[in-house]
């Protein structure tokens, strides 16, 4: 049932007049002025061309835009009031937007999206990034069909990116995700994703959408969610995506939306996913994997010295997250020079592991141990560049897949650490 | 509101579109005819219809259901005889329901005399009635209309060693318009018929008069000068009679058709009819408003025709591919329902037998501005027979009661013209008149009741029409308005309830009097006027200020 909160009375009037949706497409915004409009005709364009006779609404559920963004994405509905030039559609095709007054939250937006296709009772829904300037027209194929065609559950995304886009993913989303939950997730926090009207059904009610890591991060607890699931997951292949455009460069922030969510989403279906010791492959278009082998440019040397400082610095608050071995292990690294650097791949899941067990624990302020994986995380990605920095695609694609087995290697760890009974070993 | 003047009948009638053939067998050969529909008048007027519209009755080989004329002034014998005709043209008089009657003016027949005498010889007085040609390659890129059937629109003829023209079966030459003999001749045709007292022409397939090297050969402003001519000796000489096209064409090109007033009286809208069924199963009213918006103004005395069903396919050649297809799997996904580009099916079949869809439907032909068709047996819910060939399927017998052959005919079953519908749901057993005349909710004292509200005022005839669009795109709204007078009628296209939120604040103070039971709703007031519909729903509320 849809929290009746959560939606405005001018929403409801708004859809009202949809009634009914096959399909509903919500878009996020906050100030997007400059590539919405675009946006909104590609999405209208895939709509039309791949669904042209079905029941389609486009939500824009906007965080207060002071730019005119609504207004672009009404403009794109077809209507019989409205000339469609160039397009011409079966029946009406809604574009409908609303604000809402909290400060702007990822969170807040998809709950409303979410309540608004348990109303309409949309049997296939698709977020799309507003930022997303490659997006094509099949992009709505490729995100609505398998639902609302194949009847699977959830489509998450697959994009090409450059080698280095992504490490967060690459390093720790990506392989802890594989590792806990049995399925080789990708994409965990992606800009577009589809799913069905069972999962809107599991997840209106969820209590994700009340706390700190569904607000920030609700894209990695609709993907955890419908792991835990065990709902049907198709993975598409979407093409190019520009550099991380949804990932703040502030890496604590990035933390915050990505591992935090992840560890809540962990320490809620623990359940679920404590039994799991294989990997299943899952259905997929397109290739699994592509990276692009743009030159990169980070200040290696600051980055091995933020690790190293962050070592020292933290000390006291790892030691109530860390074992003691594992720090001890990680202080010795960070006391190597740049030349003799070495952060072993098993040394990196185990800080993860231990990581997430804390928080599961709570053996301090779960944000603090959220903020403290940061400078590790440096370490983890200083290490990773060096060790890859003349590597080839196939030789990248192979360290990847590398430290994957070491987190499955290693799953028992976590669940030992996990039924600890108290922090520290 | 006062009437129109008589002149202007044509713009309050409700007509009635019945085969002779198909109404009543009055001498047991298992064929109706004259004198059978003369006694089925009084059903008709009791249902409140004010014109018939007579399918061609002519003597014909019937290759194409009288569409194939081979005298144009007498009548078939399977159906009586002229003094028949006289006999019923007399009886529909006295009940005050004008005749209108076909006339195919584009072919004939290729056993009518004219063209076995132009085929005859090329030094024949009427070879040049027809369009003849040396080589089939004059006219190239014509379009061809049957294509069911059809590999060219020429056809060769052995006897006179040339081909002729002819737009639809080959059995069914094209007169050649540029021949003035031609013109006189068939202006001597309608002459005979007025002279009898018909009220008017429905004419066949107008646009395909006159033959132009380099055109589409349809449309052609010769076609309009030979339709001129007609109508102005029409007006000279039988005032108050009128002329129907028959012009499958889109709305911008329909509108030609009525010239400044001096062409046709009516037209039938084509393109509007697809497109209410396409509205009612997308659930969405944008094909009716969009095809609503692209239809000119008409000069003042002419009239649209609308029409839900006919004796054709439902014809889907003024829709885009898109739609069709949309149509064809939504109307047709059997493929024998499908001919040429339409479907062949019946109203109710159609709509799944859902009284409510029905009624919807209905509800909205006789609302929407233009003279309303009804086609026979669709008051009463008749079913098809799509294993009939052609459009046969959608011209079986009338169903008049439960009993020997429906009450159609006396006759043995096998020597009827066509099999009666059978099965349990659409058999004459299940739907019949006699039964729905007993009982006052059947669809027939529906369509009754229909009749007799849209009769109680001018405004649905003569009113113009304003599209209202409100937000919940599920529901059709629209004002006609006629003077003083207003109407709203509001119409759910959804099958689930709805809510929808009307701007009227053009008449505000105004209250809603819903016109079937006549019940008051609330003032329009300040904020939109908020309606609630069940299903398929529609008002007509007279709007009044008291």
């Amino acid at each position: 049932m849809a929290d009746e909160d959560i939606l405005s009375d001018d929403l409801l009037r708004q859809l009202m007049s949809v009634g009914e949706a096959d399909i509903l497409v919500g878009i996020h915004t906050h100030n997007n002025a400059k590539t919405i409009g675009q946006l909104v005709q590609i999405v209208r364009e895939g709509l039309l061309k791949y669904f042209p006779r079905e029941r389609v609404a486009i939500l824009n559920v906007d965080g207060g835009s002071q730019d005119g963004t609504t207004d672009l994405v009404r403009a794109a509905a077809i209507s019989d009031v409205r000339d469609a030039t160039p397009f011409y559609a079966l029946r009406t095709l809604h574009c409908i937007s609303t604000k809402y007054n909290d400060v702007p939250s990822a969170g807040r937006a998809m709950h409303i999206v979410v309540a608004a296709a348990d109303l309409l009772r949309a049997k296939a829904c698709a977020i799309v990034a507003p930022e997303s300037s490659e997006i094509q027209p099949d992009w709505m194929n490729r995100l609505l069909r398998p639902i609302y065609r194949e009847h699977f559950d959830f489509v998450a995304p697959v994009y090409g990116r450059q080698r280095f886009d992504g490490m967060l993913v690459t390093n720790l989303m990506y392989p802890m995700i594989r590792a806990v939950y049995g399925k080789p997730i990708r994409e965990p926090r992606p800009g577009e994703f589809g799913f069905s009207d069972r999962l809107v059904s599991e997840l209106i009610g969820h209590e994700l959408w009340t706390q700190d890591a569904g607000r920030i991060g609700p894209e990695v607890c609709f993907t955890v969610s419908a792991l835990a699931d065990d709902a049907r997951i198709f993975q598409t292949f979407l093409g190019p995506k520009g550099h991380v455009d949804h990932q703040p460069a502030d890496l604590v922030a990035a933390l915050r939306q990505t591992v935090a969510p992840l560890f809540w989403s962990m320490d809620s279906t623990y359940a679920s996913w404590n039994a799991i010791n294989v990997v299943q492959t899952l259905p997929s278009d397109g290739p699994e994997y592509e990276v692009g082998m743009d030159p990169v440019h980070v200040d290696l040397t600051r980055l091995h010295q933020m690790f190293a400082s962050g070592v020292v610095d933290l000390q006291d608050v790892l030691k109530s997250i860390l074992s003691t071995s594992t720090l001890a292990q990680l202080q010795s690294v960070a006391a190597l020079d740049e030349t003799n650097f070495q952060y072993s791949d098993e040394l990196w899941v185990k800080v993860v592991y231990e990581f997430a067990a804390s928080y599961h624990r709570s053996v301090i302020n779960r944000d603090h141990i959220v903020q403290a994986l940061a400078p590790l995380y440096r370490g983890r990605a200083y290490a990773f560049l060096t060790e890859n920095l003349n590597a080839s695609k196939d030789d990248l694609a192979e360290h990847i897949e590398a430290l994957c087995r070491t987190f499955e290697r290693l799953k028992p760890y976590l669940l030992e650490c996990w039924t600890a009974q108290e922090g520290g070993s | 509101m006062a009437s129109a003047p008589t002149s202007l009948w044509y713009k309050e009638a409700v007509i009635y579109q019945v085969h002779v053939r198909a109404m009543y067998d009055s001498n047991g050969d298992g064929i109706g005819d004259f004198r059978g529909l003369a006694q089925k008048l009084d059903y008709l007027r009791d249902l409140g219809i004010t014109a018939i519209w007579l399918m061609p009755f002519f003597p014909s080989p019937l290759r194409d259901d009288g569409y194939d004329i081979s005298d144009y002034t007498s009548v078939h014998p399977n159906y009586g005889s002229l003094d028949d005709f006289k006999v019923f043209l007399d009886a529909a008089r006295s009940r005050s329901i004008r005749v209108i009657i076909e006339l195919v003016l584009n072919h004939t027949s290729d056993q009518h005399p004219w063209f076995q005498e132009s085929r005859s010889s090329v030094d024949s007085p009427r070879r040049d009635w027809y369009v003849w040609s040396d080589t089939d390659t004059r006219y190239r890129g014509v379009r061809i209309i049957f294509l069911d059937t059809e590999m060219s629109n020429w056809a060769w003829d052995p006897i006179s060693k040339a081909y002729y023209w002819h737009r639809f079966f080959s059995h069914q030459p094209d007169l050649n318009y540029d021949n003035p003999a031609v013109r006189e001749e068939m202006w001597n045709v309608m002459k005979f018929w007025l002279q009898l007292g018909v009220d008017g022409f429905r004419l066949d397939a107008v646009p395909y008069l006159v033959e132009r090297e380099g055109t589409s050969c349809e449309n052609l402003p010769e076609t309009h000068v030979v339709i001129k001519e007609l109508r102005q000796r029409l007006d000279e000489n039988f005032p108050g009679r009128m002329l129907l096209a028959e012009a499958n064409q889109w709305p911008a090109d329909l509108r030609a058709y009525f010239g400044n007033g001096d062409e046709f009286h009516m037209a039938f809208h084509f393109p509007l009819m697809p497109r209410m069924f396409m509205a009612l199963k997308l659930e969405d009213r944008k094909p009716i408003t969009e095809i609503l918006q692209q239809t000119p103004a008409i000069p003042d005395p002419c009239q649209w025709c609308l029409f839900l069903r006919n004796h054709d396919e439902l014809t889907l050649e003024m829709v885009t591919d898109m739609e069709r297809d949309y149509m064809y799997d939504e109307y047709a996904h059997d493929k024998g329902m499908r001919l040429n580009l339409g479907i062949r099916r019946r109203l109710a079949p159609l709509l799944d037998n859902d009284r409510r869809r029905i009624e919807l439907m209905n509800g909205m032909l006789f609302s929407l501005p233009g003279t309303p068709v009804i086609y026979y047996g669709d008051e009463i819910g008749m079913g098809d027979n799509i294993f009939l060939g052609d459009r046969n399927g959608v011209r079986t017998p009338m169903q008049w009661d439960g009993g020997w052959n429906a009450g159609f005919s006396a006759a043995d079953p096998e020597s009827l013209y066509a099999a009666l519908i059978l099965n349990p749901v659409y058999g004459y057993q299940a739907v019949n008149v006699a039964s729905q005349k007993r009982l006052q909710h059947t669809l027939l004292s529906w369509m009754r009741r229909l009749l007799q509200v849209r009769k109680s005022s001018p405004i649905f005839s003569r009113g113009s029409i304003e599209s209202l669009y409100p937000a919940n795109h599920r529901v059709l709204a629209y004002v006609r308005k006629l003077g003083s007078e207003t109407v709203l009628i509001v119409n759910n296209l959804s099958a689930s309830a709805q809510a929808v939120e009307l701007d009227l604040s053009e008449f505000k103070g105004n209250i809603l009097v819903e016109m079937f039971g006549r019940n008051i709703f609330p003032r329009i007031g300040e904020l939109p006027y908020l309606l609630t519909l069940g299903p398929y729903q529609f008002y007509w509320f007279r709007l009044r200020r008291i």
